[in-house]
């Protein structure tokens, strides 16, 4: 295999098949960069097994086609400390040598059959979408998927395709986060199974879509998700598991309702918040015609109350939440005023923060 | 202010749960007497009077092993509904003088009187007028110890017990603590007192002595914690909020029990006397344990953690009886006990959940949950006022056994576990 690249190029291709690579891992291929010279173009294999990417490298001469597989952190480090424009790989007889100008290294191959398969995208039956409306559905949804041990099936993001929407949603079992928007189905089939996909997949389908108004293109697979970007083709596997049955805790009727400038509430959230414990955070909002009190308290360290306009229906009422909750789901407010429904300060509140975006929070029990 | 000055008390009742006997019943004054479960069986001894303790009788002995070295031994049945209502008295007292109170066990405390000398005098009138006022309040007599640290401080009142007031001023306490034996240091039991000994360490001066580092090395960070202690250097506060870790009873039974319902009907007496501890204290717990030893010794723990907190009895037992059923009925028991961990303030704010495991489940177990926690309030009024035993669950009527007076081997006992070290 020999191979002429641009630096740049090469470096970024690197780097995003640097983020799969496993640091540690019983199986030591995986730690390796496949890389892949076919006549006219070099593609960069990297898998953990859960997650896997193929990345085609642009600006390429292929002099002799060919497949090597070389350690994938050092290949990066080493490309990335280079100061010459191109860079050329030629391997043979298990070695891999990169040379720029006058630098040059030399790195010891894997044998290439070691590398697990990786599969290619198949555009059958795939749809079509803007980058930019996938990395905001995930944006508005990813953060609130479980992180901590157990609730497997919460760890990661569930993909529906309901009614011409595209729908994601995550929960940690305390908060749930639903965002939509339209699509383009062209008679693609939905999904037979439920998707639900890893957060570490989602985070790599966001960092190959570099343009947010490029076209890519979703596979849903039994076991997988597939996305193909202009340069790259990222797979997930799913988890399997069942995913709560979310929609039933999604308040339908509501006795009070609540609208306010999201930047506002956020930033007076967070004042009353700087008094709270670490381990037991709470804050209070207190409603009552037009006005919010926001009051926060903390054992050790004091209290904060807060006060600020909105607009309210219902009766006097308060409700309690975790104020990071709460701020993580105003920061992805689409719209400046948002609303808050809730019935009672031990069922649900539903934050409606767009269009398509429900945000639902459980509240927290003080005093009891 | 003299810097120097001791400011730290440390005040212990003398053979109290014996002495509360004494007072409350006089015909049995300067006899000699123990509190714990009966010679028959396997009692053990939770508490002695000095009458008995000149025969050599001490606690935690087997009541067996009292009665004979102490021919007309008088073996009273605990009942600490007595000893908590004195203790709180006690601790009244030790309030009505200084906040930082932190009491160790139902009779014994450290207290700090830093600040408090404008209003009642330096630490030495303070002890004097804590004792005094025990006596006159509860007719019981405490030790009291003044010295400028804890650890000094409990030693202090141990020195000249009973009926003792010991003052260590910081430039005594080198003359104090050096010809002391070893294993008076707080954190040398048997075990390190015994490789103290093969070092040739036989007092706190000869470990005083020893190179720090040398200590270390030998005894890791409990090495550094000794010796600190041996040059009479502790740091510790007196910390009036010290939280409880845990609260547990267990009881050691007279004779091996195989019954199922037997048992059952124990961990049911400790699950509603826990929950009222929790309630009384303003807690919650969220982690239940079994404990289980067997008729050869034999222990084995079973945990389970509930997804909430909670003080009501029924759901402890509940949970204790499905952990008894995964302690296999084949061997018969010796002793049995329950334990609630993972306790927290009631004011803790609690997060909800918005998938229960099994939402339908959850919601009925709530319910009844919700008409427990309306009901508990009014029957901890009426057990507070008449007796813990005016409400006891209809299982455990007729059975004799309550937590109260019931003569059974080895009383159940309450016990707090600490957040730190005494």
């Amino acid at each position: 295999m020999k191979v002429l690249c641009n630096r740049e190029r090469l470096r970024e291709g690197l780097a995003v098949v640097n983020s799969v690579v496993p640091a540690k891992s019983p199986k030591p291929v995986l730690s390796n960069v496949c890389m892949v010279a076919t006549d006219d173009a070099l593609e960069l294999v990297g898998t953990d097994l859960e997650v896997a990417v193929r990345y085609r490298v642009e600006d390429v001469k292929v002099e002799d086609p060919g497949t090597t597989v070389i350690p994938a952190r050092v290949t990066l480090d080493f490309v990335r400390d280079l100061s010459g424009e191109t860079v050329e790989f030629a391997a043979a007889g298990g070695n891999c040598t990169i040379t720029s100008g006058g630098d040059a290294c030399e790195l010891v191959t894997v044998d290439a059959d070691e590398f697990p398969v990786v599969s290619r995208f198949g555009e059958d039956g795939s749809l079509s979408l803007q980058g930019g409306t996938f990395t905001k559905l995930v944006e508005r949804t990813a953060f609130a998927a479980a992180r901590e041990q157990g609730r497997y099936a919460m760890h990661g993001v569930l993909i529906e395709i309901d009614d011409d929407k595209l729908k994601m949603v995550a929960t940690d079992g305390r908060r749930l986060a639903v965002a939509s928007a339209p699509i383009d189905l062209s008679g693609a089939p939905a999904p037979e199974h439920a998707t639900i996909v890893p957060t570490k997949g989602m985070q790599l389908f966001c960092r190959v879509i570099t343009d947010p108004l490029d076209q890519v293109r979703l596979a849903f697979e039994e076991n997988q998700l597939g996305l193909r970007t202009r340069n790259a083709e990222v797979f997930a596997r799913l988890l399997d598991g069942e995913f709560p049955r979310y929609s039933a805790v999604i308040p339908k009727e509501v006795g009070n309702a609540l609208e306010a400038d999201g930047d506002h509430l956020q930033r007076k959230i967070r004042l009353v918040a700087n008094v709270t414990g670490d381990e037991a955070r709470a804050v209070r909002l207190s409603v009552k015609k037009g006005k919010l009190e926001l009051f926060g308290q903390s054992a050790g360290r004091g209290e904060a109350t807060a006060h600020m306009d909105v607009e309210y229906k219902g009766r006097s009422a308060d409700i309690a939440f975790n104020p990071d909750y709460v701020v993580d789901g105003l920061k992805n407010a689409e719209r400046e005023l948002v609303r808050l429904e809730f019935n009672d300060k031990s069922s649900p509140g539903k934050f409606t923060l767009g269009e398509d975006y429900v945000y639902v929070v459980m509240p927290i029990t003080m005093d009891v | 202010m003299d810097a120097e000055a001791p400011r730290i008390l440390h005040v212990d009742m003398d053979a109290f749960y014996a002495s509360v006997e004494e007072r409350d019943d006089p015909s049995l004054a300067g006899k000699p007497l123990v509190v714990g479960g009966p010679a028959e069986g396997r009692g053990v001894v939770s508490s002695a009077s000095y009458a008995a303790r000149e025969f050599g009788v001490h606690n935690a002995m087997p009541t067996a092993q009292a009665a004979r070295l102490c021919p007309g031994l008088v073996v009273v049945a605990p009942d600490f509904e007595r000893y908590t209502a004195a203790s709180r008295e006690i601790m009244q007292v030790f309030r009505s003088y200084t906040p930082l109170v932190e009491p160790l066990s139902l009779d014994e405390a450290f207290l700090d009187v830093t600040g408090c000398e404008r209003l009642f005098g330096d630490a030495v009138e303070i002890g004097r007028a804590i004792k005094r006022d025990i006596l006159k309040r509860t007719g019981l007599v405490a030790s009291v110890g003044v010295a400028p640290s804890k650890f000094v401080a409990k030693l202090a009142s141990d020195l000249d017990k009973p009926d003792g007031f010991r003052v260590i001023q910081a430039d005594e306490v080198r003359e104090v603590l050096d010809p002391l034996p070893v294993r008076k240091i707080f954190g040398v039991g048997e075990r390190t007192a015994k490789r103290l000994e093969r070092l040739g360490v036989h007092t706190v001066r000869d470990l005083a002595d020893r190179d720090r580092d040398e200590v270390l090395r030998e005894f890791g960070a409990t090495g550094a914690w000794i010796h600190d202690l041996a040059h009479g250097i502790d740091p510790r506060r007196v910390n009036p909020r010290r939280e409880e870790r845990s609260i547990s009873m267990e009881r050691t039974f007279p004779e091996d029990v195989r019954d199922r319902e037997e048992l059952r009907r124990r961990l049911l007496e400790f699950a509603e006397e826990l929950a009222y501890r929790l309630r009384d204290a303003g807690l919650r717990g969220r982690t239940v344990t079994l404990k289980a030893r067997f008729w050869n010794f034999k222990t084995i723990t079973r945990t389970h953690t509930l997804d909430f907190p909670t003080s009501l009895g029924p759901r402890l037992y509940a949970t204790a009886r499905e952990l008894l059923g995964r302690v296999p009925a084949t061997e018969p028991l010796r002793l049995i006990g329950l334990q609630v961990s993972g306790l927290q303030d009631v004011h803790t704010p609690l997060q909800n959940e918005l998938f229960g495991v099994d939402a339908g489940a959850r919601q009925a177990g709530d319910a009844r949950d919700e008409r427990l926690r309306k009901a508990a309030p009014a029957l901890d009024e009426l057990r507070r006022k008449y007796g813990r035993d005016t409400v006891r669950p209809a299982s455990l009527l007729g059975h004799g056994a309550s937590v109260g007076r019931d003569g059974a081997a080895e009383a159940p006992r309450p016990e707090l576990g600490e957040a730190s070290g005494a």
